[in-house]
């Protein structure tokens, strides 16, 4: 049932254009990313590495969690509209499969914008002539971005589904963002999930994780998804819709 | 004026203040933390203009955000409760919502300036700067921001209500944040294109680079700029409102 109710998601995406905005954000900060790296070659010696921190600088601290905030409050919108959370709450589906396959969907588009991304990346890396051969432990940035990114779309679909707005859920996230950069620089990034993703794709610091900080990365990125997804779950069964 | 007032009476209960306030507190901590910051490294180095100065690039990056948000918020419940066919069966004209709309936006960004004035003037007080409040400066400084503020908000509207999908409308204003952060990046020719820029160059005072130091230069407002920028808003208004009121509901 989780597949169907996933493919139903899938039917209500397929002309929303939505891969504009995926699209648009990604490519803006590799472009910003690319010309500063250009401009101060002087100084960022670190070719791939010195080019990551340009172009995830505002992608994985700005854009893309205010983009998993975006996808989330986009889903939970055609709900909100036309008292579709009663249909949809009426259907013979477990509630359980509505929030997952909300959820699937927000992992499917942010595994999509970070494939993206990186392709940007290689391709910018190559049209500003890098020599040294790509770094492998990107595709580890990429892949905790993207866990931390199902953290994140577990925090903002809760919130998606509480607030009718579209606005503000989004909102939202670029102040959780914000004040996710100053728990990141007081070291408590590793219990706020909006701060895991900075530590995840390495975009202030390069340094690989050490085993423990792996284990606490991935326990935590764990923790926040169940947590918000019982909750989510929990809501949708005991609340009371407002359609 | 009466319109205005209806529309705010629509956002009563949508808790925008609320918003407003949040993301508010969360420029200005970053900008006095940032301002406290320097201060301990050197009191007789802080002073007005460098508050005003990481105030109007702070700026840049969350009032794009902001009024996006805002305006979002006022163009979304017509889409989202159907309301566009009841309104023209009302006795009022396209032209008269949609500057309606457009004033709201416009007070509720100027409660935000003023508040930030407010905010500005408490903090500096509080670490006891020897120098008067420089209350010319402050009154540029919330003028720059405010001609700024009407251009985007005329695009913002103009998108909100075009396009039903509000994704779009909250892009541009990210688009428009990162813009008007990494603006000064860019030559002054390109910069000068885009609307977003203006909250940090309209800033009567300029921050520069002398011998390895940084240096707060006060040139003032620029009146040029400020009404090319204001005939721009007029200009997007006035396309905006054009394209909306002849669109079929």
């Amino acid at each position: 049932m989780l597949i169907r109710t996933f493919s139903s998601e899938c039917i209500k995406l397929r002309h929303s254009y939505i891969w504009i905005v995926l699209s648009v954000l990604p490519i803006f900060s590799v472009l910003i990313g690319c010309a500063n790296y250009v401009f101060n070659r002087g100084i960022l010696q670190n070719e791939w590495y010195s080019l990551w921190t340009q172009v995830g600088l505002f992608y994985g601290e700005f854009f893309f969690p205010v983009l998993i905030g975006i996808c989330c409050a986009f889903l939970c919108r055609f709900e909100h509209i036309n008292q579709n959370w009663n249909s949809i709450l009426t259907a013979p589906v477990p509630i359980r499969d509505v929030f997952l396959a909300k959820l699937m969907m927000v992992g499917l588009l942010s595994a999509v914008t970070q494939a993206f991304f990186l392709s940007l990346y290689f391709i910018a890396g190559k049209w500003v002539g890098l020599i040294s051969p790509f770094p492998s432990e990107t595709l580890g940035w990429i892949f905790r971005g993207w866990v931390a990114s199902l953290a994140i779309g577990g925090v903002q679909l809760w919130l998606s589904m509480r607030i009718r707005s579209f606005a503000v859920p989004v909102g939202v996230s670029i102040c959780a963002t914000l004040i996710g950069l100053g728990l990141y620089v007081n070291h408590l990034g590793m219990f706020y999930p909006y701060s895991l993703l900075t530590i995840g794709m390495g975009v202030l610091s390069q340094d690989s994780l050490a085993m423990m900080e792996h284990v606490l990365f991935y326990g935590m990125s764990g923790l926040f998804i169940i947590l918000f997804c019982i909750s989510g779950i929990r809501r949708l069964k005991k609340t009371d819709i407002v359609a | 004026m009466g319109y205005a007032a209806l529309e705010f009476y629509k956002i009563r209960h949508k808790k925008i203040f609320l918003m407003i306030v949040f993301l508010l507190c969360i420029e200005l901590f970053w900008a006095f933390m940032s301002g406290s910051i320097s201060l301990s490294r050197d009191p007789d180095a802080v002073s007005w203009e460098v508050i005003i100065t990481i105030i109007a690039q702070m700026n840049g990056l969350f009032l794009p955000i902001l009024t996006a948000v805002i305006v979002s918020r006022i163009c979304d419940m017509e889409h989202k409760g159907n309301t566009w066919k009841m309104l023209m069966a009302a006795s009022v004209k396209r032209e008269q919502i949609y500057a309606a709309k457009y004033i709201c936006a416009c007070s509720l960004i100027l409660f935000v300036i003023v508040l930030q004035l407010v905010a500005i003037v408490v903090f500096c007080q509080s670490k006891s700067l020897t120098s008067p409040i420089p209350w010319e400066l402050l009154v540029q400084t919330a003028m720059g921001t405010l001609v700024t503020s009407m251009a985007v908000i005329a695009l913002q509207q103009w998108i909100s209500l075009a396009v039903p999908n509000q994704a779009f409308a909250l892009c541009l204003g990210m688009l428009g944040g990162f813009i008007g952060i990494t603006a000064s990046l860019f030559p002054g020719m390109v910069r000068h294109f885009f609307i977003w820029s203006y909250y940090n160059e309209l800033s009567p005072i300029v921050m520069k680079y002398i011998n390895s130091s940084v240096v707060y230069v006060t040139q003032g407002l620029s009146f040029p700029f400020v009404g090319g920028l204001l005939l721009f808003s007029v200009l997007l208004y006035a396309v905006g409102n054009f394209y909306i009121c002849r669109k079929e509901v």
